[in-house]
């Protein structure tokens, strides 16, 4: 934000940004730098974010070499970490661009920022990735709650406010894949199998569909899938995943909640024969 | 939903049976075994503490009286084969499958518990390599890979042990300095892998839910861990540095046998012991 009343002096500063450029799937990727000027030093001077610096970069598409460039492409959406759509590694890390303070991670002068798209999702231009594969795993564990019926159903079981306590945290996952970036076992698909890890977030809307009263009646099915193939005993315990959420969610404890969960399943499929 | 596919692999068909029997066969019977095994081999160290053989080197009588009980134990090839050798080939070898379907992001992504899952895989493979020297070479009695073509000898269990780690009875060859610290490095990786897959399972299996639990539960494996860390380094410790002399007097005394000899030697060590013992308290 400028300042209300203008009296206080903005200088600016230069960031340098190294960016991992790629044309598109299987196109191989190309190292490119860009020099960004940043505001510093003024009131509302912190508010410079890595999509403000890649939006200045898309108008300004020219390297530190003075050589024109196509615009960077990137994906962003709320601006308010909450969508989980401009998730990237930055410096090394995955995290949300649009939350990523330039006054924090380049205070100086000539500080450098580096950038790089998501490495275990097909890359479709740039730092732009496709996350088709997480949608589609959320729909292979049922990852909702069944309320359509050809008459009125009527009102669900009450939820306790222990459950309520435990769901809500689940339930502030936005999908935006961190979990499954940080993760080692979860590893790049160009090609859908159906069959690859699940991960983190998945696993986790399991949990918290499962333990909600109507979306319980999907809970054998989940944990069917759960239990194969993909599901989450090809976890490794590196916890990364609980790391690297920028919503906290508890995703040891979702992932140790499922693996009791197909425990008592697999057991009980075992005796009973369904 | 479970729809039979014939595309299926076995692997994939059986894929959560074979997860679970490989965390389970982590435990019983192999992680079973080791702190037996260990507890065994250690006696070289807590066996001098004993008192029970004041007049000699009561680590390498302890450890014979051990041995010797082992040796009497009925089918004991049929034991080996399918309470070890089997489990230990299926864990491995599964292992060595899980662990190449992950990856590596320890430089970038540098917490604790992905520098233990890091380590888990790498002491897995070390530790198989390990395993399959040890019983090669002491077990099958695969003496061109001895240091100095020694043989381990079950009736001198100590003294052909500390020659196993040393390639000679005084002091080191080069190659025995060399297996003794293979040993060192083997025994701790594969109590670290116990220790920190203990851990896992708990998490693996659901035992333990919250955050607050798998500290718990973790502080338990570190405790496990530390213990048979310190009986893994004394055993080794213990071999590579004990007198070669002593030890085969010890072992002479206790007398290594074979089927109804072992009763026998039992009791007259017992009764020589005992009659020490009392001596000694005189």
């Amino acid at each position: 934000m400028a300042s209300s009343n203008g009296t206080v002096q903005a200088t600016t500063r230069t960031v340098r940004f190294r960016i991992e450029r790629s044309d598109g799937p299987g196109r191989g990727t190309r190292w490119e730098i860009f020099d960004v000027p940043v505001a510093s030093g003024g009131e509302g001077s912190g508010s410079a974010n890595v999509i403000s610096c890649l939006q200045w970069i898309a108008a300004h598409p020219v390297t530190v070499e003075g050589r024109e460039t196509t615009p960077i492409t990137f994906d962003c959406g709320c601006l308010e970490e909450v969508c989980g759509a401009c998730t990237m590694v930055i410096n090394g890390k995955v995290r949300q661009a649009c939350s990523c303070l330039i006054d924090d991670y380049a205070p100086n002068e000539g500080d450098e920022i580096t950038l790089e798209a998501m490495s275990k999702f097909p890359t479709v231009k740039d730092l732009f990735v496709d996350r088709t594969r997480l949608f589609n795993d959320l729909k292979r564990i049922k990852g909702w709650v069944p309320i359509d019926g050809s008459y009125n159903l009527g009102a669900g079981p009450r939820e306790t406010p222990d459950t309520q306590q435990v769901r809500y945290k689940l339930s502030e996952c936005m999908s935006c894949g961190c979990c499954l970036e940080a993760c080692p076992q979860y590893t790049l698909e160009v090609e859908p199998s159906g069959k690859g890890f699940v991960g983190a977030a998945v696993i986790s809307q399991a949990r918290y569909f499962n333990e909600h009263g109507t979306g319980s009646t999907l809970k054998k099915d989940r944990l069917d899938v759960m239990s194969g193939v993909g599901g989450v005993s090809d976890c490794g315990n590196a916890q990364n995943c609980a790391k690297a959420c920028p919503k906290e969610i508890p995703l040891t404890e979702s992932i140790a909640a499922i693996g009791r969960s197909t425990t008592f399943h697999r057991i009980k499929q075992f005796f009973s024969g369904k | 939903m479970n729809t039979v596919n014939e595309n299926e692999s076995f692997l994939e068909r059986h894929h959560y049976l074979l997860r679970r029997l490989h965390s389970l066969s982590g435990i019983v019977p192999i992680g079973t075994f080791l702190m037996i095994h260990l507890t065994t081999n250690s006696s070289i160290v807590w066996g001098l503490m004993d008192g029970k053989y004041p007049n000699m080197h009561g680590g390498a009588a302890t450890y014979q009286h051990e041995v010797n009980f082992i040796h009497s134990l009925p089918l004991l090839l049929l034991i080996e084969i399918f309470g070890l050798w089997l489990p230990i080939a299926f864990h491995a070898g599964l292992g060595v499958v899980y662990a190449l379907s992950g990856s590596n992001n320890v430089r970038r992504y540098k917490y604790q518990a992905n520098w233990r899952y890091a380590l888990q895989r790498l002491s897995g493979y070390i530790g198989v390599l390990f395993l399959f020297y040890h019983v090669a070479t002491l077990r099958w009695g695969w003496t061109f890979l001895m240091p100095g073509n020694t043989k381990w000898d079950s009736e001198f269990a100590a003294s052909t042990m500390a020659l196993a780690l040393r390639g000679e009875t005084d002091g080191f060859t080069a190659v025995g300095m060399a297996v003794a610290l293979f040993y060192m490095v083997g025994v701790s990786l594969l109590v670290f892998h116990m220790a920190n897959g203990v851990w896992t399972a708990a998490i693996t299996w659901g035992l333990t839910v919250t955050e607050t639990a798998q500290k718990r539960w973790g502080y338990v494996c570190a405790g496990l861990g530390a213990g048979l860390m310190a009986a893994a380094w004394a055993s080794v410790i213990g071999f590579a540095t004990l007198d070669y002399d002593k030890a085969r007097e010890a072992e002479e005394y206790i007398g290594g046998g074979h089927g109804s000899q072992i009763l026998e030697a039992e009791n007259e060590s017992v009764r020589h012991s005992g009659a020490a013992g009392s001596e000694a308290v005189r």
